[in-house]
C-alpha cells in the first residue's frame, strides 16, 4: 500500500517536470529537441539561428516585463532565439544566470543589472568567454560592455524635480522616495534631482528613503512621513510605482499632495489622466528592449556599434497623456 | 531505540530491508537521480563539465547554510535568521576587505566571527531565556538586517581586495574555491555529528529532550552550540557570497532561508527533531541546486519555478511522513 503511494509520488514528480517543459512559454519548440549531445562549445553563428540570453533584475514589475516583451518580439522579428531570466532583485542570482547562459553557449547576452558594482563580475565572465554583452536600462561599472542602451537617468531626475519647482514655486518642503540603493537608476536620478535642488535653496528636503521600486513599501513610508511632518508640499518618486504608493497613503488621509514619478506605466498614465499624479516621466522600456536586441545582433555579426545609445525621456502630463496611453499597449 | 538507530542496524545486518526502510533511507537520493535524469534528457548540456562546476559553485552557499541548519533542526529547532546573518557577516567582511593591505584571511575571519556572535545570541536567547526558536530567530532576522543597513548606510561597499575576491571567484585547479570550502565543511560536520559525543547529544536532545536531560546531557549547551554552528556557517556563506559579487550589499542573503529549510526538509531531516542525516541534507541542497540550475537551463519561467519549488518541498515532506508512519 505504501509502495503504491510512493510510486504515485515519483510519477507525479515526473509529470510535473514534463508539464513544465511543455509549459515554459519562453522556450521555442526547436530548442526542446536539444542540440546534438556531443556539442559542448559555443554555437557557430554562421547560418545557424542566433541564441540570445537576457537577464533582468526582476520580472515582477510592469516596466521590466514591458522591456522583456519588446526584446522577445524584436528577437523573433530578427529570426533569433532569446531566453529571458528573472534576477529576483539578487545580484548573485544574476551572476549565476550569466554563468548558465555562458555554459549554455549563447551568442550574446543582454544585461539589465540589479547592482552597478556587483554585476561587473558577470560582464567579466562573459567577456572572458568571448560573448558580447549589451547593457540595457540600468548601468554596470565595466569597460568590457559591448554597448549600452538606455535613457539618461540624470535627465529624468532633473525633469521631475524641475516640474515640481514649476508647480509649487521656489520654496517648499519635499520628500524623496528612492529606488534600490546602489542601482544606477537610483544613483543617477537622485543626482538629477540634486542638480535642480542646488539651483533652488528655498526648497527643503524633509526626508528621503528607499522603497526599492515597490508600491507597498512606498505607501508605508509615506504614511509615516504624513505623521511625522506637518506640511509636505510635494512627493518626488524615483519611479511611478513608488509615487503611486505614496499617493495611496496621501489620499487615504484625505489630502492632496502632488506626486510625480518616472516610467509611464499604465497605472501612472491613468493617474495622470485622473489628476491623481501631476505627471510621469515616460521611459521607453519597449524602445530600450528592442534596440538592445538590434545592437546585440549587430555586434554578434561583427558590425561596428556605438558605445551608447540614448533614448529620450518624455514628460507625460494631462496634455499628452492620451497619446501615451495608446503607445503603452 | 529510535528510528535512526533501527534503520542503521538493519543496514548493517544486511538482511531483510523492508521497502519502507529502503525508501526512507534512499528515497531522496532516488529523487535526485530522477531529477538529474529528466533534466539531462531535456537538456544534454546540463551534464557538461562547466555547467556542473557552475552548479556546484552556485549551490555552495545554500549548501553551507543547509549543513549548519541541519544541526539546529536536529535539536528540534529552526533558524530563520540565516539569510540576514549572511548579509551582516558579508557586509562586515566587505568593510574590512576594502583595506587592500590586509591579507584575505582577516576579512574572512571577521565575517565568520560576526556569524559566530549573532548565532551565539540566537543560542543564548533560545536555550537560556527559553524564547521559542521560531520567534527568536525571526527577531534576529530583522535585527541582523537592520545592523547590515546601519553598517553600510544601505549603500554598496565596493573595491574589495583581490585576495578576498579570490575566495568566491577563484579555483583550485578546476574546482571552484567555494566548492572546496563546502567539502571541507562537510567533512568537519560529519565528524562533529557522527564521530563525537557532541553529535550523539544533538540527536538525543532532538529526539527526547527530557530523557536526554535526565540522562545527563547538557541540553542547554547543546542547543546553544547548534545555533552557534548555524551562525558560523552563515558567516562563512556571507564571506563567500560577498566575495563572489565583489561588493558588500545590504540586501545580500534576503530570503535565503527558504531554500535552506527546503534543502534540510527534502533531505529527510524531520522538523520535529532527533531524526535525520547529514548526507540527506547534501542530497537536499543538491536537488535544490539542480532544480535552480536545470530549470534555468530549460528557460522555465521564474513564475513556474516558484510553483515547482514549493510543490517539491511539500511533496518531500509528505513522502517523509508516509515512510515514517507506523
Amino acid at each position: 500500500m505504501k509502495n503504491t503511494k510512493l510510486l504515485a509520488f515519483i510519477l507525479s514528480l515526473v509529470m510535473l517536470f514534463s508539464l513544465t517543459a511543455c509549459a515554459s512559454g519562453t522556450v521555442a519548440p526547436d530548442s526542446l529537441a536539444a542540440p546534438s549531445a556531443a556539442e559542448s562549445t559555443a554555437d557557430d553563428s554562421n547560418g545557424d539561428k542566433l541564441v540570445l540570453g537576457m537577464t533582468l533584475y526582476s520580472l515582477k514589475n510592469e516596466f521590466t516585463v514591458r522591456l522583456a516583451n519588446a526584446a522577445t518580439a524584436k528577437a523573433k522579428e530578427m529570426g533569433a532565439e532569446i531566453k529571458i531570466y528573472d534576477g529576483n532583485y539578487d545580484p548573485s542570482t544574476q551572476i549565476n544566470q550569466i554563468e548558465t547562459m555562458i555554459s549554455d553557449g549563447v551568442d550574446g547576452i543582454i544585461l539589465n543589472p540589479q547592482d552597478i558594482e556587483a554585476l561587473a563580475v558577470g560582464v567579466d565572465k562573459a567577456a572572458a568567454a568571448g560573448i558580447p554583452v549589451v547593457g540595457v536600462n540600468t548601468r554596470v561599472k565595466s569597460d568590457k560592455l559591448t554597448s549600452y542602451v538606455g535613457s539618461i537617468d540624470v535627465y529624468a531626475g532633473e525633469l521631475e524635480m524641475q516640474y515640481i519647482v514649476d508647480l509649487i514655486g521656489e520654496t517648499g518642503n519635499i520628500v524623496i522616495i528612492e529606488g534600490p540603493m546602489g542601482q544606477s537608476a537610483q544613483i543617477e536620478r537622485r543626482q538629477g534631482i540634486q542638480n535642480i535642488l542646488d539651483k533652488y535653496p528655498g526648497i527643503t528636503v524633509l526626508a528621503e528613503k528607499t522603497a526599492n521600486w515597490s508600491r507597498s513599501e512606498a505607501m508605508t513610508i509615506m504614511e509615516n512621513w504624513l505623521q511625522a511632518f506637518d506640511k509636505i508640499d510635494a512627493v518626488i518618486g524615483e519611479n511611478d510605482e513608488m509615487a503611486l504608493g505614496a499617493r495611496q497613503a496621501i489620499e487615504a488621509k484625505g489630502l492632496d499632495i502632488p506626486a510625480i514619478g518616472v516610467d509611464g506605466i499604465t497605472d501612472a498614465l491613468k493617474a495622470v489622466e485622473s489628476g491623481s499624479m501631476v505627471a510621469s516621466i515616460f521611459q521607453d522600456g519597449a524602445g530600450q528592449g528592442s534596440k538592445a536586441v538590434e545592437v546585440l545582433i549587430a555586434a554578434i555579426k561583427g558590425e561596428a556599434v556605438d558605445a551608447e545609445y540614448w533614448i529620450d525621456f518624455e514628460p507625460v502630463t494631462t496634455d499628452n497623456v492620451a497619446e501615451f496611453m495608446q503607445k503603452a499597449q | 531505540m529510535n528510528n535512526e538507530m533501527a534503520a542503521q542496524d538493519t543496514k548493517r545486518s544486511g538482511i531483510n530491508i523492508s521497502p519502507k526502510e529502503f525508501l526512507s533511507n534512499y528515497g531522496t537520493l532516488i529523487g535526485l537521480f530522477l531529477v538529474v535524469l529528466i533534466i539531462s534528457i531535456l537538456k544534454p548540456r546540463f551534464l557538461g563539465l562547466d555547467n556542473i562546476l557552475n552548479l556546484l559553485r552556485q549551490t555552495s552557499i545554500n549548501g553551507l547554510l543547509a549543513l549548519g541548519m541541519t544541526f539546529v533542526v536536529l535539536t528540534g529547532g529552526i533558524d530563520l535568521s540565516v539569510g540576514s546573518i549572511v548579509g551582516a557577516s558579508g557586509m562586515y567582511a566587505a568593510l574590512v576587505a576594502q583595506n587592500h593591505n590586509l591579507p584575505w584571511i582577516v576579512p574572512a575571519l571577521v565575517g565568520v566571527a560576526i556569524g559566530f556572535i549573532l548565532g551565539s545570541i540566537n543560542g543564548l536567547v533560545i536555550s537560556v531565556l527559553k524564547v521559542p526558536a521560531f520567534i527568536a530567530t525571526l527577531g534576529m532576522l530583522s535585527v541582523a538586517r537592520g545592523i547590515t543597513y546601519l553598517a553600510s548606510d544601505a549603500r554598496p561597499v565596493p573595491g574589495l581586495s583581490p585576495g578576498f575576491l579570490n575566495i568566491g571567484g577563484g579555483s583550485v585547479g578546476i574546482v571552484p574555491i567555494p566548492v572546496v570550502i563546502l567539502i571541507g565543511v562537510l567533512i568537519i560536520c560529519y565528524i562533529l555529528l557522527y564521530r563525537s559525543r557532541f553529535g550523539r547529544y544533538i540527536f538525543a536532545t532532538g529526539g527526547n529532550e527530557t530523557a536526554a536531560k535526565v540522562s545527563g546531557v547538557k541540553v542547554r549547551s547543546v542547543k546553544w552550540a547548534a545555533y552557534m554552528i548555524s551562525g558560523v556557517m552563515a558567516g562563512l556563506a556571507g564571506v563567500v557570497l560577498t566575495s563572489r559579487v565583489s561588493s558588500g550589499l545590504a540586501q545580500a542573503g534576503t530570503g535565503y532561508e527558504t531554500d535552506v529549510i527546503a534543502a534540510v526538509v527534502i533531505g529527510g531531516t524531520s522538523l520535529a527533531g532527533g531524526r535525520g542525516r547529514l548526507w540527506g541534507t547534501v542530497v537536499g541542497f543538491l536537488i535544490i541546486g539542480v532544480m535552480n540550475n536545470g530549470l534555468d537551463m530549460m528557460a522555465v519561467s521564474s513564475y513556474w519555478q516558484l510553483i515547482i519549488k514549493g510543490s517539491i518541498i511539500v511533496a518531500a515532506a509528505m513522502m517523509d511522513s508516509l515512510t515514517e508512519s507506523k
